[in-house]
């Protein structure tokens, strides 16, 4: 029936607009100046707070039940993305409470500047919100 | 159909408008500004500082308002965080009349939004990084140094145990005479020099300091003044006396330094020319006498030759011309007396009885010199004597003093007897005899009769070397 198809014709760019932007976690543009610099003078200092404060554990090895822990590979020229993975990947270790309530809350913080210097954002896994 | 056509096509565009007003990354403040809220004008301002790391990697915000509004009404403030579509803000707490609060994230974009009772709120975006107000600075110590004449101010500041600020700020410090005009010095550094000639000698001055951001990253504001310090300034002799201090130096240095080089000298020089010229060597006696000995000057004639003493008087000794002398001595005596030595007769005879001595005795002893022995001239002399003492003694004195022309000493009844009786001595006015010599060579000079000219001595010698 012609006027079938007249009628729904309309919703499909509607159902384009209203569906959720499909944006990336990352925030678009060269930002590599910008970057750098925040990472040479408020990131790198935290960061050194945290190999530290990991040296103090040097004897807690991961283990077997922490295979499931991907690996933080950098890949070229997606130096960004490998940068968001890891801090993703360390956020996770918040809620892990076999290791020390001081380390946990300085990874943590260390994963949000590293987000925040990225200027990205973590994909929400579907099982976990 | 075609009724619901409409609608839809209406709606469908409506949506495009309006996705494409909205945008993507959610909502957007009406005023233009980044802000939320309201479109009413901010019509008041809020000065705010940020302080990094203060304790436990949490940084700080403090917010107080410049202009008040004009309703006197409670306002809150709060800091606000885009997330996700979302503000998430955290009240600050009202401290007297400023807001605080403490965050730890300060590379996020952050707004501080005003609340007021009328549920109106008013935001201003802010960088935390860009308004950053260092702690202030402690410990200020200051030291004179004495031989540089100079102030060194140092002073610390918490930042340097810190992470973000370390090695980023860039410190004043202010300096002043009591009650006079503030000095200031820029350093980024955690001291500064003063000299000293650019300030009052024994004069009492106050020093204080404070930070700010270099500016590099973090930007800001100055930090509040330090606690100040005083401190006076060196009497100016005092300088003088470092400066005569290292002149005493400089002189004990050169002393030293003398005095090893005259020690060296001495031990170099020791042997060949202080040590004799200190403690000479006692004359050798042999070298001595060598040089007594030495050949004389080639102009000096020595010689044995009589004409080469022409000025001296040379009498040849002639045991005759003095037997004759002797006889006429002894005439007005009748009984000479044979042997004077063989007989030692009493006073009273020697009176009467001449002494008639021998040729042999008569002869004075050559060894003499002409000089007669005093027991010699005593016998031959001794009638003589009391005939002076008895007779007429001034004739008899006279005729022996005059007839052998001699110097005669009458001392009493003793005659000296170094009373040269010898003729050759004296000059005669009658020769007796050939052989009396009173040889006087033409060319030689006319000497007063003196009897040490008679004699070479050693004296001669030494005047010769």
């Amino acid at each position: 029936n012609p006027a079938f198809f007249r009628s729904t014709l309309p919703v499909l760019p509607l159902l384009l607009v209203l569906s959720p932007v499909n944006s990336s976690s990352c925030a678009m543009g060269n930002k590599t100046t910008e970057i750098r610099v925040k990472y040479e003078n408020i990131l790198s200092h935290d960061i050194n707070e945290l190999v530290n404060m990991s040296a103090e554990n040097r004897d807690r090895c991961c283990k077997k039940k922490y295979e499931n822990i991907k690996v933080f590979f950098c890949n070229d020229t997606e130096e960004i993305e490998s940068l968001q993975s890891m801090a993703c990947n360390m956020l996770r270790f918040f809620n892990k409470t076999r290791i020390s309530r001081a380390f946990r809350w300085k990874a943590a913080f260390v994963s949000c500047e590293t987000l925040q210097v990225l200027q990205c954002k973590c994909e929400r896994p579907k099982k976990e919100k | 159909v075609l009724r619901m056509t409409q609608p839809s096509t209406v709606l469908s565009i409506f949506a495009v408008f309006l996705h494409t007003t909205l945008g993507e990354s959610g909502c957007t403040s009406a005023d233009g500004d980044g802000t939320l809220g309201d479109d009413e004008p901010d019509n008041f301002d809020i000065d705010c500082f940020s302080q990094l790391d203060i304790k436990d990697s949490f940084s700080s915000l403090t917010c107080n308002f410049t202009e008040l509004p004009p309703y006197n009404t409670n306002y809150t403030l709060s800091l606000c965080t885009k997330e996700d579509n979302n503000y998430a803000c955290s009240n600050m707490k009202k401290q007297e009349d400023a807001f605080f609060l403490q965050f730890n994230d300060i590379l996020s974009n952050r707004d501080v939004c005003v609340y007021s009772e009328m549920k109106r709120r008013v935001c201003r975006s802010l960088v935390v990084t860009d308004i950053v107000k260092p702690e202030v600075p402690f410990a200020i110590n200051i030291t004179y140094e004495r031989e540089a004449n100079e102030y060194l101010i140092r002073y610390c500041t918490p930042h340097s145990r810190k992470k973000y600020l370390k090695d980023k700020l860039e410190h004043q410090v202010a300096y002043r005479q009591k009650e006079g005009t503030w000095k200031t010095i820029e350093s980024p550094y955690l001291q500064i020099k003063l000299l000293g000639r650019n300030l009052e000698s024994e004069a009492s001055y106050e020093v204080k300091v404070r930070s700010q951001p270099n500016g590099d990253y973090f930007k800001g504001t100055w930090s509040e003044w330090s606690t100040s310090k005083s401190f006076r300034t060196a009497r100016e002799h005092d300088s003088m006396e470092s400066y005569s201090s290292v002149v005493m130096i400089i002189l004990s240095i050169l002393g030293f330094m003398v005095s090893i080089v005259m020690i060296a000298l001495i031990i170099v020089f020791w042997e060949n020319r202080i040590k004799p010229a200190v403690w000479p060597n006692l004359p050798d006696h042999k070298k001595t006498l060598e040089q007594l000995c030495k050949k004389p000057k080639n102009n000096f004639d020595i010689s044995f030759n009589p004409e080469s003493f022409g000025y001296v008087h040379i009498h040849k000794v002639d045991g005759l011309w003095a037997k004759a002398e002797l006889e006429n001595f002894l005439q007005p005596s009748t009984a000479p007396e044979t042997s004077i030595p063989e007989k030692f007769r009493s006073g009273s005879d020697l009176k009467m009885i001449p002494v008639m001595a021998d040729k042999t005795n008569l002869n004075p002893p050559v060894s003499f010199g002409g000089v007669w022995p005093a027991g010699a001239l005593h016998r031959l002399l001794g009638t003589s004597q009391f005939a002076v003492t008895e007779g007429s003694c001034s004739s008899s004195t006279y005729e022996v003093c005059h007839g052998n022309r001699m110097p005669l000493h009458n001392d009493g009844f003793n005659l000296s007897s170094t009373l040269s009786l010898n003729p050759s001595v004296q000059t005669h006015p009658e020769p007796l005899n050939d052989n009396t010599i009173s040889q006087m060579l033409p060319n030689s000079d006319m000497r007063s009769p003196n009897n040490e000219e008679a004699y070479v001595t050693m004296s001669n010698f030494y005047k010769i070397q």
